[in-house]
C-alpha cells in the first residue's frame, strides 16, 4: 500500500475538520476525493503532504510513518496545492531547479524534465520571469509541475487542475494517468465530477471530517472516451490538432 | 432595473469611512502604541531642538525673526505632507497597483479619482504631529498672534500642498498615457494603472546538484538580490555596518568613538538578524513543510548568513580603526564578531522556531534585544547573560520545526 490513513482526527475548537478518516490508496491507483465546501479535503490533503499534524491518527506513505520519519516520507511525495505559494522574486526555473536540488535530483535529467513539462502545460517562453507575475492558471500549472518533477511514488493534488486552460488540463490528466501507470498513487481532490469520473479509478467520498462513502469506477460507469466536442472544437480554434492531445 | 440615480457622494463617504476603520482596526493595539510612542519621542526631540533654536534666534534678533525662522520650519513640513501624499498618489496610479476593476463601474472616471486623490491625502496628517511640536517650541518666545496665524495657516497650506500633490502625481500618470479618441485623461491614467506589469526577465536557471544546503543559500542569495522584501531588509544592516567604519574617521573624542562604533555594530547586527528572519518569511510554508528536509539544513544556512555577517562587522571594525587619526585606536574584534553571531543566531533561531509568523519572529526578537541592551546598561555583562539565555531557550525549541506555529 503506497497510502495508508488510519483514524486520522483533527478539530478546530469543537468542530471536527476530521473525524477519524481511513483511507488506502494501492500503487497505480487514482483515488478520488469528492466532498463539499468545507467536508475537510483540504483539511486531509495537507496532513497527509506533512503541513499540519492531526491530533490523532497516523499516515504511511510506502509503510513510512509521516510524523515519525518525515523526510524519509516527504522523499515519496509531491504535493499540488489548491492555493499555491512560491518565492515570487524567483523565476519558474529557478524554483524548480532549487526543488530538484534540495530533492537530490540529478541536475541534467531535472532540466530536461523541467522543459519538458513547460513546453506541454504551456508555460515555454515565460520561464524565466518572476512568479508574482503569473496568472492563476499559470501559478497552478508551475505547483503541478514542482509536484510531478521527481516523480513522486504519491502525489496530492488539492484541486490542482482547476484553473488549468483545456489542453495543459488534458495534458495533466494524461501525466496523472502515466505516473499511475508507473506505480505511482494519486490521491486526487476536485469540485469537478468530470474531472474525477473521466481519471479515477476509485473515489471517497467525504462529508463532515468523514469518508461516507467509497464508490468503485463501476458504480459510475465508463466515461465517454476521448474529447468531448467542445473540447475538440475548442482546440480546433486555438490551432491544437485534437490528434496531438492525448485523451 | 434601475429606480434612481445613485448617491455617488454619499456613496463614497461611506467608502471612505469604512476604509479609514479597516485600516485602524487592522492595525494591532501594541503596533499603536509602539507607533504613537515613536511619533512622541520624534515630535518631543524636535520640540527641544526647535525651542533651543528659535530662543537663540529671538535672543540674537528678536521674536519676529523667530516666528519667521518657525513660519519656514512649518512651510518645510507642509511641502513635506504635500510630497508625501503625491508620492503616495503617484503609487496608486502607477501600473499594475492593486485597486478594484474601477473603470467597469458604471461612475463617471472623474469621480473614483477624486475618491482615489480624498484616501491619499489623509497622509499629509502626519505632518500636524511635528507641525505640534513646533508650535509649542515657539510658546513664550514667538509672540501669541503669530503662533495662532501659523496654527490656522499651516491647516490651510497642509491641504493646498497635499492637493497640488495629488495634482502633480496626476499629472505625471498622465504622460505614461497615449492620446485615445473619445478617451478623456481621467480614463486613460486609471486604464494604465489597472493595466498589469510584466515582470522583467531573470538569466536561466542553473541546474545542480551540490544538495539542499547549497541549493538553499544559493536561493537566499538569489533572493537578497531581487526587489523584494529580503533585499528591502538588507539596506539597514549596510547603512549601520557602512557607518560603523565610517566613524573611526569622524572628529569625535576617541574614547568615544569606540563606543558609538559598538552602537552602530550592534544596530547593524540586529539588522543582519531582521534580514533573516525577512528570508525566513519568504520561505513558502507548503513548499518547505513538504520537502524532505529537517531543521537542520534551514537553519545552517541561516546561520551561516549570520556568521558572514558577524566576520564582515568585525573585519570592518579592524578597518576602521586601522583608518582612524587617534594612534591607539583599538577596536574589539573577537568581541564584536561574538555578539554579532550571537545577535544574528538568535535571529535564526526565532525565525525557524516561529515559521510562518514572521511578525512574531521580529517582534520577538525586537524583544529580546531591547532587554539585553537594557540589562547591559544597567549591570555589566548582565546583557550578555540574557543573551545568552534567549540563545539556549529559542535553540531548545530548534527541534519543534515539524510543527507549525501556524497550526
Amino acid at each position: 500500500m503506497t497510502l495508508r490513513i488510519q483514524g486520522l482526527t483533527y478539530r478546530y475548537g469543537a468542530l471536527f475538520a476530521l473525524d477519524g478518516v481511513a483511507l488506502d490508496v494501492k500503487p497505480g491507483e487514482i483515488v478520488g476525493l469528492l466532498g463539499p465546501n468545507g467536508a475537510g479535503k483540504s483539511t486531509l490533503l495537507r496532513m497527509v503532504a506533512g503541513l499540519q499534524p492531526p491530533d490523532a491518527g497516523t499516515v504511511h506513505v510506502d509503510d513510512v510513518d509521516l510524523w515519525r520519519d518525515p523526510i524519509a516520507a516527504k522523499r515519496r511525495l509531491g504535493f499540488a496545492s489548491e492555493h499555491p505559494e512560491f518565492y515570487e522574486e524567483l523565476s519558474a526555473e529557478q524554483y524548480l531547479a532549487f526543488l530538484a536540488a534540495v530533492r537530490g535530483l540529478d541536475p541534467q535529467a531535472a532540466a530536461g524534465r523541467a522543459r519538458e513539462l513547460f513546453a506541454s502545460l504551456g508555460l515555454a517562453g515565460r520561464t524565466d520571469e518572476p512568479v508574482r507575475g503569473f496568472s492563476n492558471g499559470m501559478r497552478k500549472k508551475l505547483s503541478f509541475l514542482a509536484a510531478i518533477l521527481h516523480r513522486p511514488r504519491l502525489l496530492l493534488c488539492d484541486e490542482a487542475l482547476e484553473g488549468f486552460d483545456a489542453p495543459a488540463a488534458l495534458y495533466a490528466r494524461e501525466t496523472l494517468r502515466a505516473l499511475a501507470a508507473g506505480g505511482a498513487a494519486v490521491l486526487f481532490s476536485s469540485h469537478v465530477t468530470e474531472a474525477v469520473e473521466r481519471l479515477c479509478d476509485r473515489v471517497v467520498v467525504l462529508h463532515r471530517g468523514r469518508v461516507v462513502r467509497t464508490l468503485a469506477r463501476a458504480e459510475w460507469g465508463v466515461p465517454s472516451p476521448g474529447l468531448t466536442t467542445l473540447e475538440r472544437a475548442f482546440l480546433e480554434l486555438i490551432g491544437v490538432p485534437a490528434a496531438e492531445v492525448p485523451a | 432595473m434601475l429606480e434612481h440615480a445613485p448617491d455617488l457622494a454619499a456613496a463614497f463617504a461611506r467608502l471612505e469611512r469604512s476604509l479609514l476603520r479597516r485600516r485602524w482596526a487592522a492595525i494591532e493595539p501594541v503596533l499603536r502604541f509602539e507607533i504613537a510612542a515613536l511619533v512622541a519621542f520624534l515630535c518631543a526631540s524636535l520640540f527641544w531642538r526647535m525651542r533651543l533654536r528659535l530662543g537663540s534666534i529671538a535672543f540674537a534678533h528678536g521674536p519676529w525673526a523667530a516666528a519667521a525662522d518657525g513660519a519656514l520650519a512649518l512651510a518645510g513640513l507642509a511641502l513635506a505632507g504635500g510630497a508625501l501624499c503625491g508620492a503616495r498618489h503617484a503609487l496608486r496610479l502607477a501600473p499594475g497597483s492593486p485597486a478594484p476593476p474601477w473603470l467597469a463601474l458604471p461612475i463617471p472616471p472623474v469621480e473614483i479619482h477624486r475618491h482615489l486623490a480624498r484616501t491619499s491625502r489623509p497622509l499629509a496628517l502626519w505632518a500636524a504631529a511635528p507641525a505640534v511640536a513646533i508650535l509649542a517650541a515657539g510658546v513664550g518666545i514667538v509672540p501669541g498672534v503669530a503662533l495662532l496665524a501659523f496654527a490656522g495657516g499651516f491647516g490651510i497650506v497642509l491641504d493646498r500642498a497635499a492637493r497640488l500633490g495629488c495634482a502633480a502625481a496626476f499629472g505625471l500618470a498622465l504622460l505614461r498615457t497615449e492620446p485615445h479618441p473619445g478617451c478623456d485623461a481621467t480614463t486613460r491614467v486609471l486604464a494604465v494603472a489597472a493595466r498589469p506589469v510584466r515582470a522583467a526577465r531573470s538569466g536561466a536557471a542553473r541546474w545542480r546538484g551540490d544538495g539542499a544546503f547549497a541549493a538553499f543559500l544559493r536561493k537566499d542569495a538569489l533572493l537578497a538580490r531581487r526587489p523584494g522584501a529580503a533585499r528591502g531588509r538588507l539596506v539597514p544592516p549596510l547603512v549601520f555596518g557602512a557607518l560603523s567604519v565610517l566613524v573611526w574617521t569622524a572628529p569625535i573624542a576617541p574614547g568615544a568613538v569606540s563606543t558609538v562604533a559598538l552602537a552602530l555594530t550592534l544596530m547593524a547586527a540586529a539588522g543582519v538578524a531582521g534580514w533573516i528572519v525577512a528570508l525566513a518569511a519568504s520561505d513558502p510554508f507548503p513548499v518547505v513543510r513538504s520537502l524532505p528536509l529537517g531543521p537542520g539544513v534551514v537553519w545552517g544556512t541561516r546561520v551561516t548568513w549570520a556568521a558572514l555577517g558577524a566576520v564582515t562587522l568585525a573585519a570592518g571594525q579592524a578597518l576602521g580603526a586601522d583608518l582612524s587619526p587617534a594612534p591607539s585606536a583599538t577596536a574589539p574584534v573577537a568581541g564584536t564578531a561574538l555578539v554579532a553571531l550571537a545577535i544574528g543566531v538568535l535571529g535564526a533561531n526565532y525565525a525557524i522556531t516561529l515559521f510562518p509568523r514572521a511578525d512574531h519572529a521580529e517582534r520577538i526578537l525586537g524583544i529580546a534585544l531591547a532587554i539585553s541592551i537594557t540589562a547591559s546598561l544597567m549591570i555589566y555583562y548582565l546583557g550578555w547573560a540574557l543573551l545568552l539565555a534567549a540563545l539556549l531557550h529559542s535553540a531548545r525549541r530548534l527541534p519543534r520545526w515539524a510543527r507549525s506555529e501556524a497550526a
